[in-house]
């Protein structure tokens, strides 16, 4: 039977500018808001929407992304017929190739999609924080006999020229596609998401694999061949939320913005619009008789002994007396010793801050930047990691890290 | 075959003492009895039994099972949904002979088919009303080296006040001490013995061979015998060799509302919550809860607090299930609040447990004493 509509998730993005954090697996893997990965969030909308069928297409470091999405049932998307499916690049008769770039991800998967003989084929990045309906934005491809629609949003005009831009009329019709512009004619800027028809899709892929002058991707080549052809293209304006947590500081942003659903607009406290995840399976978190918790957000097998202000700390993350975390993001398992100071910074799963160690600072008027602790680094004790340092190996004893 | 799994399958009274609790259980039974901000009593035996490789787990449920049934679900959660034995979930009336049953001898005689075609040689059986982490391995190497025919763990405490007064309407109510001879051979079994001090106190876990369960089962079904243990244990300690497995490792056993309050909050010290836990994971349904958010800053003392709350006001020695929401003003103590209840601003709760879905409206007060905890049932409003 064929599926009216499903979704190719791109999730190869090594993240480059999070390296720290992205060694060993890929952007859509890092951990987000105390219980997450950012690929929950394409996978949860797809689920939410009625979505059924997901291919993920891997790349670069797709170890711990492969592990971590299994059979999909977390998702709900251990399906008899569709489900989960991650792609890496894979060898064939004629040779093997790595994706050479979005489009060629694609291209390389077509068999994939044809087994489900789709009429839409929904196209999504892996590393974008956002709650969408992807049903409602296929309701408006619909709507507009489109053959390519493309979900834009608004972005303020002195920003304008840092994206890709869609020039529409008063009918939502894009006219012109402007990348990264010096003069922008338009502040809809494109999110990456794209719904094609699926026989448009795979004429165009294929037109464009054929070139060998192409780039291969769906911005470079693929839509402005579109235009050229003068298909029928449509903008889709979502006010939602929507982050593209590319860099540290855009990465701790989202975070801080998710325990602010009242002014952020990202509520996760939302039964009706779930974000989905694999479950850690520790106990509820325990606050202990001395400890100070504030405007925070806290998950299982955390112990907290310390101090923990306006900061997100993920599974089995613990606070020793006397530390003291503030503004910060502390990911799965890391430990942060008795007197630690631990402010405005990310550090990564599994780390340890030794006591009396002092991690990051309380932003100043000329210092704002996030310190950054990789997974698994060490920091000794007396330690410190000045506020813009990123660290990606262990730190000794009173060693200092600017 | 690689030898990862034991070789035994797993038999769980859910129901057993269920009418200890009858507050907890008017619409549950003891194995889906919430405990320690997360989990059911049965997350801890089954999660034991699959650590230790037994894959093949039968049920055997009595009555109010709706909600155990719907914790369980296809039992994935607990790695139970196999192609090869699984979960097995027994209710009443399942099959012709399978009836609501009045005692262990009559609910094993109503699967003894089932039991005829597994390929396990030991079984374990176990009630669900003793949380722990439970090393079915050591049990059943003990029982080997000792060669009995069956082994019973137990441990050396005392007989808790609850069972003192114990007025036993059905046989899995009962209660049974132990008595070895020097070569740690039981000698006798006694029943809802009223006895002061440490006494060797059943767990009522029990390892013996399928072929021989159900020889004993098959005959004492057709003489009519409905105690497991009064009726086959222990007029058979003659012939039959009868081993205790002394386990000493963290229990928590609920006999009582009382003794329900004091084990969750016993939690609430770390050395006895890692007792418990540090053994091997245990498993429960995942709800997909976001993280707990705390609010302002509200006071938090000494506190297990699972996923989805949401924190505004303040919390002292308390231990809160999933999804509960304490508004500002709000002062909760020495209270385990179950999951989605709701405590509304400038509420004051003291000594309370609220099952699940209740509501205490703005500015109200409770308070029980740690005696006699105040049981607000679920789904109410105050």
């Amino acid at each position: 039977m064929a599926k009216e509509m499903i979704a190719m998730i791109l999730a190869g993005g090594q993240g480059s500018r999070l390296y720290a954090l992205t060694q060993k697996l890929a952007k859509p893997a890092v951990p987000f808001g105390g219980k997450y990965r950012i690929i929950d969030f394409p996978l949860s909308n797809c689920v939410n929407s009625g979505i059924d069928t997901v291919g993920i297409l891997t790349q670069y470091q797709p170890l711990v992304l492969n592990e971590y999405i299994g059979n999909g049932e977390p998702w709900d998307l251990d399906r008899l017929y569709g489900g989960v499916h991650v792609l890496p690049p894979y060898q064939q008769a004629t040779g093997s190739d790595w994706y050479k770039g979005t489009a060629n991800a694609i291209y390389q998967n077509l068999s994939f999609i044809n087994r489900y003989d789709p009429e839409y084929v929904i196209i999504l990045s892996g590393d974008q924080i956002c709650k969408q309906d992807y049903s409602e934005f296929l309701n408006f491809h619909k709507e507009k006999g489109a053959e390519f629609s493309v979900a834009v949003m608004e972005v303020p005009w002195d920003e304008a020229s840092r994206f890709g831009l869609m020039v529409a009329d008063e009918n939502d019709k894009i006219t012109e596609f402007q990348e990264k512009p010096k003069q922008p004619k338009s502040n809809l800027a494109s999110m990456g998401i794209y719904i094609f028809n699926k026989d448009v899709l795979e004429k165009y892929l294929t037109e464009d694999e054929a070139n060998p002058e192409s780039s291969n991707d769906f911005g470079n080549d693929i839509i402005p061949n579109l235009l050229r052809d003068n298909r029928k293209m449509y903008a889709y304006r979502f006010n939602g939320y929507w982050k593209d947590v590319g860099t540290i500081s855009s990465l701790w942003e989202a975070n801080m913005e998710i325990m602010d659903p009242e002014h952020s607009g990202i509520n996760l406290f939302d039964d009706d619009w779930k974000i989905y995840s694999r479950n850690s399976g520790l106990t509820g978190h325990k606050i202990g008789a001395d400890a100070v918790v504030e405007n925070s957000m806290i998950t299982d097998g955390c112990r907290i002994d310390g101090s923990v202000k306006h900061s997100i700390l993920f599974a089995g993350v613990v606070v020793e007396e006397g530390a003291k975390v503030e503004d910060a993001v502390i990911m799965g398992h890391t430990v942060i010793k008795a007197g630690a100071k631990v402010e405005h910074c990310i550090i990564g799963e599994n780390a340890s801050i030794g006591s009396y160690a002092l991690v990051g600072a309380m932003p100043t008027e000329t210092e704002k930047g996030v310190a950054t602790v990789g997974p698994g680094v060490h920091i000794g004790s007396r330690a410190l990691v000045g506020p813009s340092a990123m660290v990606d190996t262990d730190v000794k004893d009173g060693e200092a890290k600017w | 075959m690689v030898k990862s799994q034991i070789d035994a399958l797993g038999i769980i009274f859910p129901n057993s003492y269920d009418n200890q609790l009858p507050a907890l259980c008017s619409e549950r039974l003891m194995a889906s009895v919430p405990f320690a901000s997360r989990y059911r009593m049965i997350d801890f035996i089954l999660s034991s039994m699959v650590n230790c490789g037994i894959e093949n787990i039968s049920v055997i449920v009595r009555k109010n099972y709706r909600s155990l049934m719907r914790h369980l679900g296809s039992a994935r959660s607990w790695d139970l949904s196999r192609k090869n034995g699984g979960l097995n979930l027994v209710p009443p009336f399942a099959e012709k002979t399978v009836k609501v049953y009045n005692g262990r001898v009559e609910a094993l005689a109503s699967i003894i088919d089932f039991l005829k075609v597994q390929k396990e040689k030991y079984v374990f059986i176990s009630d669900s009303n003793i949380v722990t982490n439970f090393n079915y391995n050591a049990m059943l190497d003990a029982h080997k080296a000792s060669g009995a025919d069956v082994t019973i763990a137990y441990r050396e405490e005392e007989i808790p006040e609850a069972f003192m007064n114990l007025q036993a309407t059905v046989s899995t109510d009962l209660y049974y001490t132990l008595r070895f001879d020097e070569n740690g051979r039981v000698e006798h079994i006694h029943t809802n013995p009223k006895s002061e001090g440490v006494q060797n106190l059943s767990m009522n876990v029990y390892l013996i061979e399928r072929e021989l369960l159900i020889e004993k089962i098959q005959h004492a079904y057709v003489h009519g015998y409905m105690y497991f243990e009064r009726d086959i244990l222990a007029p058979q300690l003659d012939s039959l060799k009868v081993h205790g497995f002394k386990y000493e490792g963290y229990t928590a056993r609920i006999t009582d509302i009382v003794s329900y309050y004091k084990e969750n909050m016993r939690l609430l010290n770390d050395e006895n919550l890692d007792a418990l836990f540090s053994p091997a994971p245990v498993y429960t349904r995942v709800r997909d809860d976001n993280p707990t958010r705390y609010i302002g800053s509200p006071q938090v003392k000494n506190c297990m607090v699972a996923d989805g709350c949401v924190i505004e006001g303040s919390i002292e020695n308390c231990i809160l299930f999933r999804g509960v929401k304490v508004g500002k003003g709000a002062v909760v103590k020495n209270s385990i609040i179950m999951q989605d209840t709701t405590i509304m601003d400038n509420a004051v709760i003291d000594y309370v447990i609220t099952d699940k879905e209740v509501t205490v409206s703005e500015g109200k007060e409770l308070r029980g004493n740690e005696s006699f905890p105040i049981f607000v049932p679920a789904y109410q409003s105050i």
